[in-house]
């Protein structure tokens, strides 16, 4: 059968692609250059002064170290909420049941950052809900927003359903005859899902934990609108160099060093994914 | 009599992590009903002052018909991308193949910001200033990947043998993608459109940076009216955005199916 070349169909992917890396590596050249004081060019010599300086910034030595810590928490609490609403949507046998979470996760899912970041301001401020109900059961207000509390609160809800959808797929690809031969052996429920079904889907689980790890670490909006400003996630230091000073190297060089922070779980990954599938074996392909 | 696969723990604690998911929207949507700026429980009454007050804001309206304008644009064109990238890379077999498809992942991995300013830098750089251009071109490079794998999911599941058997009943190339491959698409094309759609309207942290005076969107407008007013007109465009996202997903049931959109990804 003869077809069209392959270039035909991928050239405008190519040249999207380009723009995309371009626009990058114009970045990354500018962050090696500095302000011309009072204005917003720069210009050279070429050094990498914005590094040293913004890794002797104690401001954002803590923002780094902040970010790093609150993806982490929010990762643990995103697989501990997550995990069983996956592993119910994967193998209840109710149709309605799945088709009712499915409609839940997706309809949260499409229905935006703004929307929901908006929504947990009012959910969890001074004269929110939650607060209006520990008031009438006689306990004090609590402080939700404007703290860390809120942001992570926000965050989790945000990711969840990226993680549950991810996850859900690949603990289907177990075979549930597996757990079923387990039970039929004599293992208790708990039993079957710790030595079988956990373990295989293991590979789905480190896939599911990745993604939501690299969506809180780029937050941005939650910790912008929940923050109160007393929330500083690296992307917000970023925001505000530009908006403060418009300096743009500074913030170019700041740019590279959370892209390389984000991107590190990543190639992390991509290197033991091949001893994670050797030891428990891949859930597909 | 076959024993569940699980315990009733598992249930109960999907279901408070289910009511966890649920009460903002069911928060938002009540805040836009009720007459004050306060939620007070029982409602005191029901209004719709603050969609009028939304449709009414200029600077709502303005961001709107922006936000619209881009979408309009954005979607067809990243999945007229998608569309060719996605054949290429489940059918084709070419040196870079998968140095391709990871690549054109890779939007998804940069965090939103660094997209922004990157995009932001080069803009100035090229002298392009219309907003509405800087906006839609970097929409479509963040959207692309949802479209692309929205695509290859479904063209993975497509069957090839009814692609041969129309060339081989003698009909054209362009006939055979016409009338055989393309309604194959459609699930996917439908999927991959939705997503590209709402991640198009709900970008902020790309999009803040290259709003300018003249050219502002629903996302970065909302944001500028939550630092500077305490009512709902906020809660009332997201009861919008939550009412059209359950269109949105019945569509998609309706015409993808949940489960194939969703299978092993």
């Amino acid at each position: 059968m003869r077809q069209v070349p392959v270039i035909w169909l991928i050239w405008p992917i190519l040249l999207t692609l380009g723009l995309f890396f371009f626009a990058l590596l114009r970045f990354a050249d500018t962050s090696l250059l500095h302000q011309i004081p009072g204005t917003a060019m720069f210009e050279g010599p070429r050094s990498l002064v914005n590094y040293t300086e913004t890794f002797a910034s104690p401001l954002a030595r803590r923002a780094l170290w902040t970010t790093l810590v609150m993806s982490l928490q929010i990762t643990a609490l995103t697989i501990v909420m997550g995990y069983p609403l996956a592993y119910l949507m994967a193998r209840s046998p109710s149709r309605l049941l799945r088709n009712a979470v499915f409609f839940t996760l997706i309809v949260t899912f499409l229905s935006g950052g703004i929307t929901r970041a908006y929504a947990w301001m009012l959910v969890l401020g001074t004269t929110g809900p939650v607060n209006a109900l520990l008031q009438a059961l006689g306990a004090d207000p609590l402080r939700l927003v404007n703290n860390r509390l809120g942001v992570v609160i926000s965050i989790v809800h945000f990711v969840l359903p990226f993680f549950v959808l991810t996850l859900m797929g690949a603990i289907r690809n177990i075979p549930a005859a597996l757990e079923e031969a387990a039970r039929s052996h004599g293992a208790t429920r708990w039993a079957a899902f710790r030595t079988v079904t956990l373990p295989l889907s293991v590979p789905g689980l480190v896939s599911a934990a990745l993604l939501a790890f690299t969506l809180a670490i780029s937050s941005f909006l939650f910790p912008l609108l929940l923050g109160g400003g007393r929330v500083q996630m690296f992307a917000n230091l970023i925001y505000d160099k530009i908006q403060s000073s418009f300096d743009m190297p500074a913030a170019a060089a700041m740019a590279v060093i959370f892209l390389v922070f984000a991107l590190l779980p990543i190639l992390a990954l991509s290197v033991i994914r091949g001893s994670l599938s050797r030891r428990f074996g891949g859930t597909r392909r | 009599m076959k024993a569940r696969p699980y315990s009733m723990l598992v249930p109960a604690w999907a279901a408070l992590v289910l009511l966890f998911l649920v009460v903002p929207t069911v928060v938002i949507i009540y805040s836009a009903l009720s007459p004050s700026s306060r939620i007070a429980f029982p409602p005191q009454a029901i209004t719709l002052k603050w969609f009028g007050n939304f449709f009414g804001h200029p600077q709502f309206r303005d961001a709107l018909v922006n936000t619209l304008l881009v979408t309009a644009l954005v979607t067809p064109v990243s999945l007229a991308i998608a569309v060719p990238t996605a054949l290429a890379m489940v059918r084709r077999r070419f040196p870079g193949r998968g140095l391709l498809s990871a690549l054109a992942l890779s939007p998804l991995a940069v965090p939103g910001v660094v997209i922004g300013v990157a995009f932001l830098n080069f803009f100035s750089w090229t002298g392009l200033y219309t907003g509405f251009w800087k906006i839609s071109l970097a929409l479509v490079v963040i959207t692309l990947p949802f479209a692309i794998r929205a695509i290859v999911a479904t063209l993975e599941g497509a069957d090839l043998a009814l692609e041969e058997a129309a060339r081989n009943l003698g009909a054209g190339r362009f006939r055979t993608f016409l009338t055989i491959t393309l309604p194959q698409l459609r699930p996917g094309m439908l999927a991959g459109g939705i997503f590209v759609f709402v991640e198009a309207i709900d970008n902020f942290s790309t999009v803040v940076f290259l709003t300018d005076m003249q050219t502002n969107v629903l996302s970065v407008q909302a944001y500028s009216y939550i630092r500077d007013f305490n009512d709902p007109t906020v809660s009332a465009m997201a009861t919008i955005l939550i009412l059209q996202s359950v269109v949105l997903v019945v569509l998609l049931q309706r015409f993808a199916g949940f489960d194939k959109i969703f299978a092993g990804r």
